[in-house]
């Protein structure tokens, strides 16, 4: 029997790139008694198209929400930093001006769509860190992380902009290095910790972009490391499938085992590699994972 | 393209700095005391010259087209630093979105990665396809093979909202 009943939403780079997010969040939320209900006729976010037009990226926000509002279900999770801002944005800018609400709405009812503002966005790590919580999180552990020394990418559009309430502090966040320490792992400091992946400027400057992630797992194969784990699939995309490009940015063949964090629980729940999509990482998890076996070997 | 450059080419419009100031965002120029501190944690400044305070500065001067024209706007990574650390709460990553916005809406030179995700949103409802991926075996994989469900469909009259959506203004 399931827990909890949550909609969730996956949004365009996970659904047609980052498997690998899917693929495991599907599966630990399974492992954790979340019942998870896909949404039928879902669109983008917004988030790319608020460099088009900011109305018709308030829009797409808003029409998600409505699909999500008829479920009557009243959380809606997210696995995506930009998803989790998008809808948060919109959320605040429809409430704060009705006459914007107005005119998103009568477009939206062409599509049989009603916007209320009712549902609470979540993303993954604040839905793990504060809804889940760690009794439940440490009780599903069954391979003793130990001894991983790993670093966290929190991504920016998670943590900010503060004002409009984020799931984390702006400079100084902890629930990405809970989540991490919960399972056995120890998550390490590094001065780059909020360093931006570059993931937007893929479309405009992806020479920039590819420096920007090139730079920061350059500076962690400085900080011994055995892996980086993030919680965005846009940086996933920037530090796990282009890691070779972004390392030949800054001229090093740089390394770093990359993971989502529901793949990295799902490893310390013991479930099956496969299921968590890490046949799918372009980055080395092997030797990351050869580094947990290692640990539970008496 | 230096400041200089931009502010000798031609005077200032201000017809189009109120258009640029009533996109949407929550973005502030006229607040803007240019203490530099947006683009001194900027990580589009070291890389790509990006000042957003230059930007900022340029927009509230009126120079709306020349810095539309520069193509500064597509420099910035939008990371939120600035619009985070602004004292006077300006928003400079905003600014540079309302840029973008208005570079679409003249007629400008725009990235085409940004023209070709906006015609896969009208025609798809999302930004690309579902990719083929290999493992770590070299076998091709989509999403039927992974054992994920079919991607959602937006309805037919998804499509004329959106395109109505992006016509208003
Ligand atoms: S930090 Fe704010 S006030 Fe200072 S220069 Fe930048 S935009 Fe202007
Ligand atoms: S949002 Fe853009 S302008 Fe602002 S600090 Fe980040 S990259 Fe620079």
């Amino acid at each position: 029997m399931f827990a909890l009943k949550v909609a969730v939403f996956w949004g365009c780079i996970t659904q047609t790139s980052q498997y690998a997010c899917e693929l495991s969040v599907r599966r630990i939320m399974k492992e954790l008694n979340v019942e998870l209900v896909d949404l039928e006729g879902t669109s983008c976010c917004g988030t790319p198209i608020k460099s088009v037009s900011a109305y018709a990226s308030i829009y797409l926000a808003a029409r998600n929400l409505a699909i999500a509002e008829a479920t009557g279900l009243t959380d809606l999770l997210t696995v995506c930093n930009g998803c989790h801002l998008s809808f948060t944005e919109a959320m605040r800018f429809l409430k704060a001006d009705e006459a914007l609400r107005a005119r998103v709405s009568s477009l939206m009812s062409e599509e049989g769509l009603t916007y209320e503002g009712s549902v609470n966005v979540w993303h993954v790590m604040d839905f793990l860190h504060d809804v889940i919580k760690k009794e439940a999180i440490t009780k599903a552990v069954k391979r003793s992380l130990k001894g991983l020394r790993l670093a966290v990418h929190y991504g920016c559009h998670i943590i900010r902009p503060s004002p409009l309430g984020r799931p984390d502090d702006p400079e100084e966040p902890r629930k990405l290095d809970d989540l991490v320490e919960w399972i056995g792992a120890v998550s390490v400091n590094y001065s780059e910790k909020l360093d931006c992946c570059g993931a937007m400027l893929m479309l405009s400057r992806p020479d920039g972009a590819l420096t920007m992630a090139g730079s920061k797992l350059k500076a962690l194969r400085e900080c011994d490391v055995d892996g980086l784990v993030v919680i965005c699939p846009s940086c996933h995309r920037m530090f796990d499938e282009r890691q070779r490009s972004a390392g030949a940015a800054v001229g090093v063949d740089v390394r770093v085992p990359t993971l989502y964090y529901a793949q990295l629980l799902g490893i310390s729940m013991g479930i099956d590699e496969e299921e968590l999509g890490l046949h799918l990482n372009r980055s080395p998890v092997d030797e990351l994972l050869s580094k947990v076996k290692d640990a539970l070997s008496p | 393209m230096t400041l200089i450059d931009l502010m000798t080419s031609k005077g200032p419009d201000l017809g189009l700095r109120l258009k640029a100031l009533k996109k949407a965002g929550e973005h502030k120029p006229y607040d803007c005391y240019q203490c530099a501190r947006c683009s001194s944690g900027c990580p589009s400044m070291k890389l790509l010259e990006l000042k957003p305070h230059e930007v900022v500065g340029l927009v509230r001067m009126g120079f709306v087209e020349e810095v539309i024209e520069s193509g500064m706007a597509w420099a910035c990574a939008s990371c939120l630093k600035c619009k985070e650390r602004c004292p006077q709460d300006v928003a400079p990553a905003d600014l540079m979105l309302a840029l973008r916005n208005l570079a679409f809406e003249m007629g400008k030179e725009v990235p085409e990665a940004y023209t070709r995700i906006l015609s896969e949103v009208m025609e798809f409802g999302f930004v690309q396809r579902p990719q083929e991926v290999l493992t770590k075996r070299l076998v091709r994989v989509n999403r039927e093979r992974l054992g994920l469900p079919k991607m959602p469909e937006p309805s037919e009259r998804f499509k004329s909202t959106f395109l109505r959506a992006l016509e208003e203004l």
